[in-house]
């Protein structure tokens, strides 16, 4: 196991050793982790420093430290994107799953560290990798972690948008205040008629963030299909992707009826508007 | 333990590898420009009928600014969650007499999901860029950034695509399966770059005195920490050594933008913590933000001219009161801002009823009559309760358009493929700029 220069052996998980032999202190947390887990931290480690970007983003690092001194996240948690890019440049498999199990979630993806880099390092890049692995490979920490984001990955994968004003509940966004969603009560008018009041027709809605037409939302989900992001999903939440294939299987249905609907117009069409099938 | 020589040694190959990775900063365009001579893609370009205003970036290089015939790439939170932003762009649009198409065949650029949850990939999120760019290419309209995290994420895409040959052969396969061309724009655009452009027509309608009024502005870090090169800068704000928007058109305008300590920082809006931590943005928020530009600047307003900013600054003030920071410190966009000084309604078009801090102090500030406007704003949304149709800013989508990304006779024609055209209003640089 190598060790990640000037930084405490202070992993998250035993090594094989410790865990034969148990050191008298533990860590909080740490725990022996299971033949299963280590045999994927090791794949992940192996794709990880496969990923052409692994090449691209990790530079070199000093351990100078201008990237943790401007970084949001490491003033309110126990997370350094010093840290990470160690990781990333020196780090082996325990130490990577380590990371994965809940600092690459700290990091707000400012890249106030990719600007303070004087390595041109992509810091916020190479944890956006590690996330990816994290989620590609269904840990169990990143489904805890993203558990909450399942209406907004909803709404993002069948119409392409993250924000519905709906989403915007007042039990749940208690902290923001009762002016926050526009359509308090003092307005003696529904949430819809606030967005009635928008003077934009296509925000004239509340269930999304504007009204998507339909063959755009197929082109989206037909780029999913084709990248390998549906698969990804699956490896998060199976459910959740069950669903979405459902809605979309709907709105491909609703297209072709209004293919026929609207033959005539389409036929006098060139482009996308006339080709595409859904 | 590694001993001095070993050491030595490791800085020395850390610093070999970085100068051999070639990991040089190029203007992106110029590889444009060749992969479009050998058929690889199509550039976008910025044409005399887009009346471009020419503009600086970081390292100098010249930003040919579209003003006219735009596609407006909405932000799938503003529209959500601040809807006057969008309706305050549009709205200056048509009082400066710009023409522009807003549809509903853009999806958003879904960074906002990638950099909260990482549930996609750089080649989706490239395929993504790029079917929004054919589309825009396709109804023969610029496109116009509304967001700063869309502004940063286009532009990794672009050269991503510019780079990769492997990542470009396989966007432009998909793209090919729904009949779609790969284009790039010559320029990926914020629309703040737009109003910066545009501050001389926004001055010559200004009907709002705005010179009592302390602006703090918070810079968005994803309009200039994500491919830092393209950013817009101005020696005449702040010398050159942050970016020009959105300080420009506030000065402009006349209003004092005043400085604070925190400038740097993020706003903590996190992606994913303004929806599942929001312990950690309202902290950030509040605590190196909002304290900094009302205890250090005595700001009447925050500026700023990203979605994220807007609403973490904004929603996160409330609950401070909790905490003795008892501050709501009004936090609009540049655009709203500038709306408001044009004569624009604070409820109909700037729409700040949305917004969670109180604004009636910086309304009363501007001299802007908001009970008057309120109380029409509670008449007109009565009529809208009692089934009135709507007022809008431009024709409502045909009904097919529910379903079709029609071309409502856009196609384009071949001259569009046409080498650049000479910009015809003066640069920033040649005094153009806000004084």
């Amino acid at each position: 196991m190598s060790v990640v220069a000037h930084l405490p052996r202070r992993t998250l998980s035993l090594t094989e050793e410790e865990a034969d032999s148990p050191p008298a202190m533990h860590l909080t947390g740490r725990q022996r982790m299971t033949d299963a887990d280590r045999s994927l931290s090791e794949e992940i480690y192996r794709e990880f420093r496969g990923d052409h970007r692994h090449h691209d983003f990790v530079l070199g690092c000093l351990n100078c430290g201008e990237c943790t001194t401007g970084c949001p996240a490491a003033r309110f948690y126990d997370f350094s994107p010093r840290e990470m890019l160690q990781i990333a440049q020196n780090g082996d498999a325990t130490t990577l799953w380590d990371a994965m199990q809940e600092k690459i979630w700290a990091c707000c993806q400012c890249y106030t560290c990719n600007m303070r880099c004087r390595f041109g390092n992509d810091i916020a890049g190479i944890i956006s990798v590690m996330r990816e692995l994290s989620v590609r490979h269904g840990i169990e920490a990143t489904r805890r972690t993203l558990a909450p984001f399942n209406r907004s990955l909803t709404l993002l994968m069948t119409v392409g948008t993250q924000v519905s004003s709906d989403m915007i509940q007042p039990d749940f966004f208690r902290d923001w205040g009762p002016f926050a969603t526009g359509s308090d009560k003092s307005w003696g008018v529904t949430p819809a008629i606030m967005r009635k009041a928008i003077p934009i027709d296509v925000l004239q809605t509340t269930t999304s963030s504007w009204e998507v037409s339909v063959q755009t939302s197929l082109e989206l989900f037909r780029i999913y299909e084709e990248t390998g992001v549906l698969d990804m999903l699956r490896g998060l939440d199976p459910d959740l992707t069950d669903m979405l294939i459902d809605i979309i299987e709907e709105r491909r249905e609703e297209f072709t009826e209004a293919r026929e609907r609207y033959r005539a117009d389409l036929d006098r069409m060139q482009g996308p508007v006339a080709t595409f099938s859904g | 333990m590694l001993n001095a020589t070993q050491i030595r040694r490791v800085i020395e190959e850390r610093t070999e590898r970085r100068q051999g990775t070639g990991k040089k900063v190029v203007d992106v365009r110029e590889e444009m420009d060749r992969l479009e001579e050998q058929g690889e893609l199509i550039v976008h370009r910025v044409r005399a009928e887009n009346r471009p205003v020419e503009m600086k970036t970081l390292f100098g290089w010249t930003k040919r600014i579209p003003t006219d015939r735009l596609w407006h790439h909405k932000s799938c939170g503003q529209c959500g969650n601040i809807p006057g932003y969008p309706s305050s762009l549009l709205w200056v649009m048509n009082e400066t007499g710009r023409e522009y198409l807003n549809e509903p065949h853009q999806t958003s650029c879904t960074a906002w999901n990638y950099h909260g949850t990482a549930t996609s990939n750089p080649v989706a999120l490239a395929a993504v860029a790029a079917r929004n760019f054919h589309r825009a290419y396709e109804t023969h309209h610029f496109p116009l950034i509304h967001c700063g995290t869309s502004f940063g994420d286009y532009k990794e895409m672009r050269k991503l695509l510019v780079e990769n040959t492997e990542v470009r052969h396989k966007v432009r396969e998909i793209l090919r399966s729904m009949d779609r061309e790969l284009v790039l724009p010559e320029e990926i655009v914020h629309y703040s770059e737009w109003v910066q452009a545009m501050a001389p027509e926004i001055v010559a309608r200004q009907k709002v005195d705005a010179s009592g009024v302390v602006a703090t502005v918070h810079e968005p870090c994803h309009y200039y920490k994500m491919v830092p090169e393209d950013a817009v800068y101005d020696d005449a704000v702040y010398g050159g050594q942050r970016p020009a928007v959105p300080t420009g058109i506030l000065l402009a305008l006349g209003a004092k933008v005043a400085d604070y300590s925190t400038w740097y920082d993020c706003c903590g809006f996190g992606f994913r913590h303004i929806l599942s931590e929001r312990e950690f943005s309202r902290s950030f928020a509040n605590l190196r933000k909002i304290r900094p530009m009302v205890e250090e600047a005595h700001s009447d307003v925050a500026i700023t001219s990203d979605t994220g900013c807007v609403t973490t600054l904004d929603k996160s003030q409330w609950i401070g009161r909790a905490h003795g920071q008892p501050y709501l410190l009004p936090v609009l966009s540049d655009i709203q801002f500038a709306a408001l000084t044009m004569g624009a309604h604070p409820y109909k078009i700037a729409q700040l009823h949305w917004h969670a801090a109180p604004v009636d102090r910086l309304l009363d500030r501007l001299g802007i009559d908001w009970r008057s406007a309120k109380a029409e704003f509670l008449e007109y949304l009565q009529q809208l309760k009692s089934g009135a149709a709507p007022e809008v800013l431009h024709a409502p989508r045909e009904e097919i358009e529910r379903f079709f990304a029609i071309n409502k006779g856009q196609v384009l024609p071949e001259e569009i493929r046409e080498k650049p055209s000479t910009p015809v209003s003066p640069t920033l640089v040649e005094g153009r700029g806000p004084r």
